[in-house]
């Protein structure tokens, strides 16, 4: 396990962040991670349960992979910008 | 019979001699004046309009300098400053710690105009302005220190440069490029024409009368008389401009480009809020956007007309910006608070909102609902929830937070990869300043870069604060202490 620096951005939000992800991380986890510093504090909180998508330049990543899988895979560089929304319901 | 000034002027003003001992080369190196492939002849159409006399010069800054210390001796023993309302002094205290000592850089380039200018009469100028920002500098200072009894945070009036506070590296870095590692033509360009001539000079004139209806005479009074000099010295960038479009125009172009970008970025962080949120509402003659179309767009536009320049391939992201810039910034300043000098205001009660709304018409959906959650949270008594806990990302060309350009509907990665590290940008046009020299940019640490480094320790948002020289007595906190939320708090159910 590392830790990873990464821009992450809650899709809605004005300013992606400064995020450390762990290369254990599921994408759930860097999902949380993200959003922790947008939901609740300038976006409001979903009603029920949040569930969110993690999104790699435009594509949706299985929630399972770790973080470090997609880093090996993808040879991704520190500050990598990384995007999570919340998960479209015909999804969730 | 004493001869008149216009009889001896050009003589004295225009001296120069043909260098024998040392090769002209060698004693106006080109990586300081900047000439590059302009022959030296060129440089005899350089002209200035102001022909002042080192004699006169001296007689004028000796009356202002009379003037501003009479009014400040005068306004001190009144006790006017202790009525000013607090939102309008923390503009006060963000303009003099971001400002003062660029007065101070600002000395440098005009020394620099004095030894490697291209043209004597050029050289000549330069010494005026190096005295006038020496002057501007001690004038900030000692305004400052005759408030220091009232706040610790006039002490940032010399302090700011020497801490690592992200504004002030974001402003710091600006101004180390444009004018302590530019060469003499750059300089020009960039500072003398496009920040002071475009932006400051206009700026210092509504910020006086900004200052003055807010009934803070002694700080109108003061960037009055900063002004007359500002607009006097800031001539150095049109005769070089104008030797430049005649011989390297797509040099010209490039440099006001560059610069008209990141003098606008650097506007919307210290100008825009403080137009569109700090002023109090019934002391606002005009918007930012108002301001930036009514005085630096229709400038800019027309010197770039004169000049036979185009307008920048940017233009129209350009004029989008200014729905959004400043208000992004304010949000962001706002919501980072902590790492402030000064006590910004939210400035989002209701009837502020509203002539938000009616300035900006998609500020409800660009801004609002970002806001309406803060609000909420401070209701709810949840304070801590808008307070930060984590660094934005930064932007590699301006420091400021990327997202700080445009909306939140605009906001998309702009990165590249130079010699194998990642880039990020703010927006487009940064990308593309970049990309016109990177080099230039590309060694240069912002403060996420600076964190991730390993420089900044511990490695969290209390290690950043120390790390930026940010004490509880000058750390950021909103100005009114979320009174203005009141107006949306839900009114108490009647005991039935």
């Amino acid at each position: 396990m590392a830790a990873f620096p990464i821009t992450g951005r809650f899709v809605g939000d004005f300013v992606p962040h400064l995020v450390a992800v762990d290369t254990d991380d599921t994408m759930d986890v860097v999902a949380e991670k993200v959003a922790s510093f947008t939901v609740g504090h300038r976006l409001p909180r979903p009603a029920g349960p949040a569930a969110y998508d993690v999104l790699l330049d435009g594509e949706v990543l299985d929630p399972s992979l770790t973080f470090g899988a997609v880093l090996a895979e993808r040879q991704l560089l520190p500050l990598q910008w990384v995007d999570v929304r919340f998960r479209e319901p015909a999804d969730a | 019979m004493l001869l008149n000034r216009d009889d001896w002027y050009e003589t004295s003003r225009d001296l120069d001699w043909t260098l024998s001992y040392v090769q002209p080369d060698a004693a106006f190196p080109a990586t300081w004046s900047g000439v590059e492939d302009i022959p030296a002849d060129a440089w005899q159409a350089w002209e200035e309009p102001f022909r002042v006399s080192y004699r006169d010069y001296v007689r004028i800054q000796r009356e202002k300098e009379t003037g501003v210390k009479a009014v400040s001796t005068a306004l001190a023993r009144s006790g006017s400053y202790e009525k000013l309302d607090p939102a309008h002094v923390a503009a006060s205290h963000l303009h003099m710690g971001t400002t003062c000592f660029v007065e101070h850089m600002a000395v440098t380039m005009q020394s620099r105009f004095c030894r490697f200018a291209p043209s004597p009469k050029w050289r000549n100028l330069g010494v005026f302005g190096m005295l006038d920002e020496t002057r501007h500098t001690q004038l900030d200072m000692r305004f400052s220190h005759d408030l220091l009894k009232h706040d610790p945070r006039f002490d940032w009036t010399q302090k700011a440069f020497h801490t690592n506070e992200w504004g002030v590296l974001a402003v710091k870095n600006f101004f180390d490029d444009a004018m302590l590692n530019a060469d003499c033509v750059e300089a020009a360009l960039a500072t003398s024409l496009t920040v002071e001539h475009g932006f400051t000079n206009i700026q210092f004139v509504a910020l006086a009368a900004d200052a003055m209806a807010a009934g803070d005479i002694n700080w109108s009074n003061l960037l009055s008389s900063i002004q007359t000099d500002e607009a006097r010295h800031a001539q150095q960038g049109f005769p070089t401009l104008a030797v430049l479009v005649e011989h390297d125009p797509e040099r010209a172009q490039k440099a006001i480009d560059v610069a008209f970008w990141r003098s606008t970025r650097l506007f919307q962080t210290l100008t825009g809020p403080a137009m569109d949120y700090y002023t109090p509402l019934d002391q606002r003659k005009m918007s930012f956007k108002e301001f930036m179309l009514e005085w630096i767009v229709n400038h800019h536009e027309r010197i770039l007309e004169d000049y036979g320049l185009k307008k920048p391939w940017y233009w129209d992201q350009f004029l989008h910006s200014l729905d959004n810039g400043h208000h992004a910034m304010h949000i962001g300043t706002w919501y980072w608070r902590p790492t402030l000098f000064w006590k910004p205001n939210a400035g989002v009660s209701k009837d502020e909102r509203e002539w938000l709304n009616e300035k900006y018409p998609t500020w409800e959906d660009n801004w609002g609902v970002l806001w309406d959650e803060i609000i909420k949270n401070v209701n709810e008594g949840h304070v801590e929830a808008t307070l930060p806990a984590t660094l934005p990302s930064l932007c590699n060309l301006t420091q400021l937070p990327l997202g700080s350009a445009m909306s939140r509907h605009d906001l998309a990665p702009h990165q590249l990869v130079y010699q194998g590290r990642l880039y990020q940008f703010d927006s487009g046009i940064s990308q593309w300043c970049f990309e016109q020299d990177p080099e230039r940019y590309a060694g240069h640490q912002n403060f996420v870069d600076r964190f991730i480094g390993g420089q900044i320790l511990p490695p969290d948002l209390g290690g950043a604060l120390g790390y930026m020289g940010l004490t509880p007595d000058v750390m950021g906190d909103d100005v009114y202490q979320y009174r203005w939320a009141a107006d949306y708090a839900a009114p108490a159910t009647a005991a039935g």
